[in-house]
């Protein structure tokens, strides 16, 4: 589903990424870990366009990443970071911000299917009346994932979400993300967000060190 | 109305006026005293070149030159708009270019061909300081939008970037800035407009008044123009944003780093 082909990014003076390759088939959870600075969120940019690759090549479903594959990519994962972007004032509003887009407006949810996604997610009916000012960073991680998922989306390109949930939010999280048809690309070093792991990447100095191992406790360090 | 004209020495006696803001400034210990000097003999300068030349230019009154004269302000114009919004010239110049020209032009011809019918339509007497104006008032908002623009976009990179991701195309994506820049650049001329002639009066109902103009035709001419200079701002803050847009940004609809010149 998605393969990264020798993929090197190199700045003016720096080489982030150097020479990565890995696969992910659909349905697959992967984890990468490694020190702060390694080049695991520049992994997670490069795959939903964020980041442009100097080398290599980026497969998604077979087809190289270019601005041609690129919008269907964008519309198939949903990238949910460290600190979701909810991007309007009010809840409602944000969770419908991605449907006043020409390409999701088809989409667009009815009452019913968005009072389920928030019952899944265990989000009260009455978050929809708030402001996103006045929610929970953990209640923000949720909404966005009830977003993803309104969307249709079944890949998730996760940046360390679990890091700054309260208990309740981060049950919530890790029992959702344990469906199996959904396919995760995540960065974590959260010991029980490793427990969902089915593939693992260590990753150091902008490469990929180590495959399918999953971490010992003391390798798992910010 | 006889037009009273100001002798060169009544004009220098003004000068001596200089000599309070010189104390001032001495007593306050304010090292703006090199400047102050600087200013006024730049401003001194640079007007009595431009008469020399207007001048030379309303006597001669030909389309060609005229026209050369206003694509030349428009180029100056550009230039400092590019500079002062902290963008690379070599990026930027030939969109914002465009974008000027779309919003100014027509904003002009409207005024002088179909507002004041001059014969010519091309009089010097009227094209060139009425381009002036409408262009040096949308050089503020210019500079203002599309620094408020660019720099939004790239301090706010990660919500740009999930915009993307949740299926925007760029366009959508930059909607939110675009709306924050045009409402923060249009702002001082709409709060200009809604205290005219109750804070200040006009430089050019007040030029018109001195000249020997009614005030009824004084403020004809500056609410006429007024519009234009608004009007010609809404167009070419907007016109500069979407034209500088695919010199900005990456076919993955990143924005480029290099645009910045700081």
């Amino acid at each position: 589903m998605i393969r990264f082909e020798n993929i090197s990014l190199q700045t003016q003076d720096h080489l982030i990424l150097n020479g990565v390759s890995f696969e992910i088939a659909r349905g697959e959870k992967a984890i990468f870990f490694g020190p702060s600075g390694s080049g695991k969120t520049t992994i997670l940019m490069c795959l939903i366009g964020g980041a442009v690759p100097t080398a290599g090549t980026v497969l998604f479903n077979e087809e190289p990443l270019t601005t041609r594959t690129l919008p269907h990519l964008r519309q198939t994962v949903a990238f949910i970071g460290q600190e979701p972007v909810l991007g309007a004032a009010g809840v409602r509003e944000a969770l419908m911000l991605p449907f006043s887009f020409r390409a999701n407006r088809a989409r667009t949810p009815s009452e019913e299917q968005i009072q389920e996604v928030l019952k899944n997610l265990l989000l009260p009916p009455d978050i929809l009346d708030k402001q996103t000012t006045v929610i929970s960073g953990g209640e923000k991680q949720r909404l966005a994932v009830a977003r993803a998922l309104l969307l249709g989306k079944t890949v998730f390109v996760l940046d360390e979400i679990t890091s700054a949930l309260d208990p309740q939010s981060r049950l919530a999280v890790l029992t959702f993300f344990r469906k199996p048809e959904l396919t995760l690309i995540s960065v974590s070093h959260d010991p029980e967000w490793m427990e969902l792991g089915t593939h693992f990447f260590k990753v150091e100095k902008g490469q990929v060190t180590a495959q399918n191992t999953p971490p010992v406790f003391r390798e798992i360090k910010v | 109305m006889q037009v009273m004209d100001m002798s060169w020495g009544a004009l220098a006696s003004i000068f001596c006026l200089l000599a309070i803001p010189v104390i001032i400034l001495r007593i306050a210990g304010v090292p703006l005293l090199r400047q102050m000097f600087s200013a006024t003999g730049r401003m001194t300068v640079q007007l009595v070149l431009v008469a020399l030349y207007l001048e030379f230019i309303f006597r001669l009154n030909n389309f060609w030159v005229n026209s050369g004269w206003i694509l030349t302000m428009i180029v100056i114009a550009n230039l400092t708009i590019t500079r002062n919004a902290g963008l690379q010239l070599r990026r930027m110049f030939t969109p914002l270019l465009a974008g000027l020209a779309v919003g100014t032009l027509p904003m002009v011809g409207f005024f002088v061909c179909l507002a004041i019918q001059p014969e010519p339509f091309y009089d010097a007497r009227y094209l060139i300081p009425i381009s002036g104006m409408v262009l040096g008032n949308c050089l503020r908002a210019n500079v203002i939008a599309l620094e408020r623009f660019y720099s939004a976009i790239r301090a706010d990179a990660k919500t740009f970037i999930t915009y993307l991701s949740l299926g925007a195309t760029l366009q959508e994506a930059c909607r939110p800035y675009l709306r924050q820049a045009l409402q923060a650049s249009l702002v001082p001329t709409l709060s200009t407009m809604a205290t005219m002639g109750l804070v200040s009066l006009p430089g050019m109902m007040t030029g018109q008044i001195l000249g020997g103009s009614a005030p009824m035709t004084a403020i004809k001419y500056q609410i006429a123009v007024m519009l234009a200079i608004f009007c010609a701002g809404v167009i070419t803050a907007f016109a500069n944003i979407i034209f500088s847009l695919r010199a900005a940004f990456t076919p993955y609809g990143l924005l480029d780093q290099d645009i910045f010149s700081r």
